[in-house]
């Protein structure tokens, strides 16, 4: 059944790229890569804080809209940036937004754990989420208030120039930024969890948090320094996106928040490489989705579609594509 | 040795509860330097919930712990291991998805001498050469006895002036617990103090200097361990004599 539906998958991707010619197609898959990453920065939030507390952050999606109104400001306030700025002062800018961004969402969600979750730290499971949706609320209005109901534009300021372009397959400067920028961030963050003392804290913080103190871990300190970092990741998305879509809401970060955590559950939640892949693959099932022609259902469903996936792998596959994990990176 | 030293943990009436349940009703007892002291009763008497009032995860809210003369009542559990107090914990709790070595290194996290560090996983491996062979291993798929050593090894890497154990026979085939008694000896002659929560009344109370009996979260007895494995009470209710 399910090699059935991937083999019907695959003809309709290949009817596709005869249809449209394989250029279009492959223009089609790089906007794909392009999602997937900053919905991959996203994603690794949701299953960073589960692998180490087995609880659904569903304000994170809210934290991640904060960063991107946080990199709005930075953008148009602090910088004032457009599309007369050299070279130079836009990568600056750039620099500094991503960092302020990173470093706000890294202490927000530290701050959430902590007046939200930590106190419930014992409670019944269900008393944590119900505090995270009222959190995501709270976030919500606190951006109605700062930046009102209606978008947020940002300037246009990465250069739409070609990288490449092959045969009609055109690689843009902007969707090479956004790849630039996260692959650095996931690095560090492989790193730190490897290879830091920090890291492994929180490996162990997530196997087993008594022992974890047994040994002489500050548990409380570990699980907010894993929301500092999911934060900061979310923060790294948040700008990303106000660069990339050049609009962003309050409610921006409800619908790709749960986009994101359907590609952490796809992956396998609790699993950092499978965060990303989960991602990759929502990101080309939103571009094909809406770029393709032949019998494509269109941007209308692409919600529905993504949703409906999460239905499909909670029934048929729970541990995901990579299986269930704690953040050691498999 | 003076009779005059103060013990190396002293635990003065404790009273520890979970939620509103009360687990120990006033708990003493004492390790004095260079012992092996076991703790012995039937399930729930409040073996582990003493250990677990020592090593700083249930405070009790009555009474008081004593460790080389520092108050310990209050302390959080990742600064009791950093004091010197150690323990192989009930079940475990090995990191499943850690390696062997891993798992022998987490128990070395407060500490930042390297040379010393490697000197102790060599002990410990001189101690356990199964665990040796296995350093590599993830832990959740060694067999019971070999993370019984692996969980005593974590402990001991944290160089620890009390090293506590709670149930290191539980689940284990005869021949691995002859060979964790034979190590808890030579671990004690090494010149750690040790105190030993064992079901396995009989054991313990061959390899300890002194025993407690506890029963209904207090202490029933207390005695040379050898005076313990006579009295009649004792070898009715634990050492399976009717």
């Amino acid at each position: 059944m399910a090699s059935a539906l991937v083999l019907l998958l695959l003809f309709w991707l290949a009817k596709n790229a005869q249809v449209e010619g394989f250029a279009y197609f492959m223009n089609i898959a790089l906007i794909g890569v392009t999602l997937g990453a900053v919905y991959a920065l996203v994603a690794l939030g949701y299953t960073l804080v589960y692998g180490i507390l087995e609880l659904i952050n569903f304000a994170h999606g809210d934290v991640f809209m904060m960063g991107g109104m946080i990199s709005a400001t930075m953008i148009i306030s602090v910088f004032n940036l457009g599309a007369h700025n050299s070279t130079f002062s836009v990568v600056a800018a750039v620099a500094v937004s991503l960092l302020v961004a990173m470093a706000g969402c890294g202490l927000l969600n530290a701050t959430i754990e902590r007046i939200a979750y930590r106190p419930l730290r014992h409670a019944p499971r269900l008393a944590p989420l119900i505090t995270a949706i009222g959190m995501s609320f709270v976030l919500e209005d606190i951006a109605i208030l700062w930046k009102h109901p209606s978008y947020v534009q940002t300037p246009s300021v990465l250069p739409h120039g070609n990288v490449f372009s092959i045969s009609g397959v055109t690689y843009t400067w902007e969707k090479l930024i956004v790849v630039l920028i996260t692959i650095p961030v996931l690095l560090a963050l492989v790193w730190l969890v490897q290879r830091t003392r920090q890291g492994k804290a929180m490996r162990a913080t997530a196997q087993d948090r008594e022992a974890a103190a047994m040994m002489g871990i500050n548990v409380n300190r570990t699980i907010s320094f894993t929301f500092a970092l999911a934060g900061a990741l979310a923060g790294a998305g948040g700008l990303l996106y106000a660069l990339y879509f050049n609009e962003i809401r309050y409610d921006t970060g409800y619908k790709l928040g749960l986009i994101a955590f359907t590609a952490a559950v796809l992956g396998g939640i609790g699993n950092l490489p499978g965060a990303v892949l989960g991602a990759l693959v929502i990101g080309f099932i939103q571009a094909f989705n809406e770029g393709l022609t032949w019998h494509s259902p269109g941007s209308d469903w692409t919600e529905s579609i993504v949703f409906s996936i999460l239905i499909l792998i909670l029934v048929f596959r729970p541990s995901g594509l990579l299986g269930e994990q704690t953040p050691e990176g498999g | 040795m003076t009779a005059a030293a103060a013990p190396l943990l002293e635990v003065d009436g404790i009273e520890t509860f979970y939620g509103s349940i009360q687990a120990l009703r006033g708990v003493s007892l004492q390790v004095r330097e260079g012992e092996i002291v076991t703790l012995i009763g039937a399930n729930g008497a409040g073996k582990s919930t003493t250990l677990r009032s020592i090593n700083g995860l249930n405070h009790p809210r009555r009474g008081s712990i004593t460790f080389e003369g520092q108050d310990i009542t209050e302390t959080p559990a990742h600064d009791v291991v950093k004091l010197g107090i150690a323990q192989s914990p009930e079940g475990r709790r090995l990191f499943p998805r850690m390696t062997v070595l891993e798992n022998l290194e987490m128990g070395a996290f407060q500490r930042s001498d390297r040379a010393g560090m490697q000197e102790d996983i060599d002990r410990v491996f001189a101690l356990f050469p199964r665990l040796a062979e296995r350093k590599s291993q993830k832990a959740g798929t060694l067999s019971g006895g070999e993370q019984q050593m692996c969980a005593i090894g974590r402990a001991l890497m944290a160089r620890p002036r009390l090293l506590m154990l709670d149930e290191p026979s539980m689940g284990l085939a005869p021949i691995f617990v002859d060979r964790i008694f034979e190590t808890i000896v030579e671990v004690n002659k090494q010149g750690t103090s040790i105190l030993l929560v064992e079901q396995n009344a009989l054991m313990a109370l061959q390899v300890a200097s002194r025993g407690y009996v506890l029963e209904t979260g207090t202490v029933a007895l207390t005695d040379d361990a050898a005076q313990l494995a006579q009295n009649e009470d004792v070898r009715k209710a634990y050492l399976g004599e009717s």
